[in-house]
């Protein structure tokens, strides 16, 4: 998979989760700051990529901090 | 069974000053710390504050908002808790009903309230540290003063403030000591803020038990990470939360007995409890049972409950909600107000010691959801159940348009009526989208836009959210907005919100 599948593939899930486009449009948003993800919302998130990109993300070690922009996540996605 | 709630835990005090009470970023609190702090408390504040007046009291999960409730409440004054976490707006909303003649800043107050007495960190330190021991156990409480008001969500757009009285929470400590098998000495979570009445399922319960309550604030719920290392350390016996926050916890593959040798009872509340979800928990811990409950924040936290056991899961796809308490009655009617046959869907009635007299400073809601029974109390819970011939009940929805979202109760119309003040909103109706568990994920409002300059939708939503943000809570901002010129309506000339509902869950 390429980096603009990824990318897109990311993106996609997040303009979902959030519903809201904020998340395309600027991808060094903080999820969390913002309050467009909460904890019930990165418990969707990590399902999410485990099903369409079948990485395993252990919730014991998600530190929110290394998952908090649309960038950061797409990096983590492309190093696993 | 308890008499009297501030009475058990003092004499918990007297008995085992060193016991632990409470536990927070790893400080622990004995019960004479809580004790002393309450009785200098509760001197302090019947020489500052008016008798008996409504306090709203500001601060997070912290044993210091211990201390203050319970001084609040040897004093006779009801306390009005406030999380941290509210946007400013909810303060000037909850206080504007309230009328409170003072505010308890446990944190530092985000905004200037006008024309009340703020009580600060420093004289309730200076208060705790140097204050008047001899406190009268006796003083000016009766079983009718309000312990606490909590509010929630009002259809008009301005909260509610139920009204929870002595008798009333006493009604409720004693069926959850006596009926759910806790043992003198319990370590249970405090997870829940002290603004959703949740949390009033471990604080008191646990304190009348001689027990230690573990704060776990929203910090570390927030990480992941921090908060699966940091939940195995606690020695939990007692699990209380919505069943989404036990959904998270059982992604960690480590959320098992193994790991949790100790715990051994789970209470859940304010929102369904799957069947896949109990299942799983019952699964991987063979030691522990787990209880689910049911009632509004009006019959104070839950009037029916149940252990949900292996048979229980295996028998029932769709988990009862349990049966009513011992002093309680409930039962279903119809929409002439008639009770109707067993297993036929209705709206539940509950009538009993821990209804709450109604809502603060305000009659017409009061009188329009809470009756007399023959000199017992009744509300009205707006919630559809089914009732077998045994008393078991089993939720099936709401009569109106309150949802549940992460086990926040919130009126859609609530929301509807904020956004219609948000600058360029002309008109807006809020949807709930459902998981396949009829759970509700998102809400989705569907607005008509009414001028403004923006570049696009996007920066319109991004003005509306933070405009909204300031006026409500963080859960009740929809996460998505669709722009209608104009909005579908019934034939009566309302809204259509049902078509909406339709139009946002196609599988339905």
């Amino acid at each position: 998979m390429n980096h603009e599948d990824i990318k897109n593939g990311v993106i996609d899930i997040l303009v979902d989760l959030t519903g809201s486009d904020d998340v395309r449009d600027n991808l060094d948003i903080n999820l969390f700051d913002t309050g467009l993800l909460d904890s019930m919302g990165t418990v969707q998130l990590l399902l999410e990529l485990q099903s369409q990109f079948g990485i395993d993300v252990p919730v014991s070690e998600f530190e929110r901090d290394e998952w908090a922009t649309p960038n950061k996540i797409i990096a983590k996605v492309e190093s696993m | 069974m308890v008499e009297n709630i501030i009475h058990a835990i003092d004499t918990v005090a007297t008995q085992s000053p060193d016991k632990i009470a409470y536990v927070y970023e790893g400080q622990a609190y004995t019960y004479a710390q809580l004790k002393q702090g309450s009785d200098r408390l509760a001197n302090f504040f019947s020489q500052v504050l008016p008798a008996k007046a409504p306090i709203v009291v500001y601060g997070g999960q912290t044993f210091e908002m211990v201390q203050v409730f319970l001084g609040l409440s040897k004093s006779g004054h009801a306390y009005i808790p406030i999380d941290t976490h509210s946007p400013n707006e909810r303060i000037t909303q909850v206080q504007e009903v309230a009328q409170s003649p003072a505010v308890i800043a446990v944190e530092p107050l985000p905004i200037e309230v006008p024309d009340v007495q703020v009580v600060d960190q420093s004289l309730l330190t200076e208060a705790i540290n140097g204050g008047n021991d001899n406190y009268d156990p006796a003083l000016q409480v009766s079983g009718d003063d309000n312990y606490y008001i909590i509010f929630t969500s009002g259809t008009t757009g301005k909260p509610k403030g139920v009204q929870i009285s002595h008798r009333n929470l006493l009604s409720y400590v004693n069926w959850n000591v006596d009926d759910f098998g806790l043992e003198e000495g319990v370590v249970a979570m405090s997870q829940p803020p002290y603004s959703f009445d949740l949390s009033v399922m471990d604080l008191y319960p646990t304190l009348v038990l001689g027990g230690t309550l573990m704060a776990i604030p929203k910090q570390i719920t927030d990480n992941f990470k921090l908060l699966f290392e940091t939940l195995p350390e606690l020695g939990l016996n007692e699990w209380v939360s919505t069943p989404s926050f036990a959904e998270i916890a059982l992604l960690d593959p480590n959320f098992d007995q193994e790991h949790y040798p100790k715990l051994t009872h789970f209470l859940f509340c304010g929102e369904e409890l799957t069947n896949k979800t109990a299942t799983a928990l019952i699964d991987r811990f063979p030691n522990a049972a787990v209880y689910n409950t049911y009632g509004p924040t009006e019959a104070t936290v839950a009037v029916t409950g149940m252990q949900i056991t292996a048979d229980v899961v295996a028998q029932y796809p769709r988990l009862p909600i349990g049966y009513a308490k011992p002093d309680t009655e409930v039962y279903v009617v119809n929409e002439e107000n008639q009770r109707v046959a067993p297993d036929t869907e209705g709206e539940l009635m509950i009538v009993g010691p821990s209804v709450s007299k109604g809502y603060l400073n305000n009659p017409d809601k009061t009188a329009s959801a809470f009756f007399d029974a023959d000199g017992k109390a009744g509300y009205r819970t707006g919630d559809l159940v089914t009732m077998a011939a045994d008393g078991l009940v089993f939720y099936r929805g709401r009569t109106d348009f309150q949802v549940k979202l992460h086990g926040y109760r919130i009126e859609l119309e609530d929301i509807d009526h904020n956004l219609a003040s948000v600058s360029h909103v002309k008109q807006a109706t809020t949807v709930p989208r459902y998981d396949k568990d009829h759970k509700v994920t998102q809400l989705i409002a569907y607005v008509v836009p009414a001028g403004g300059d923006f570049a696009s939708d996007m920066d319109r939503t991004k003005a509306i959210k933070a405009e909204l943000g300031q006026m409500i809570m963080e859960y009740m901002v929809p996460q998505r907005i669709v722009y209608r010129d104009a909005l579908p309506l019934t034939a009566n000339g309302k809204v259509d919100r049902k078509a909406l509902i339709a139009e946002v869950n196609p599988n339905a």
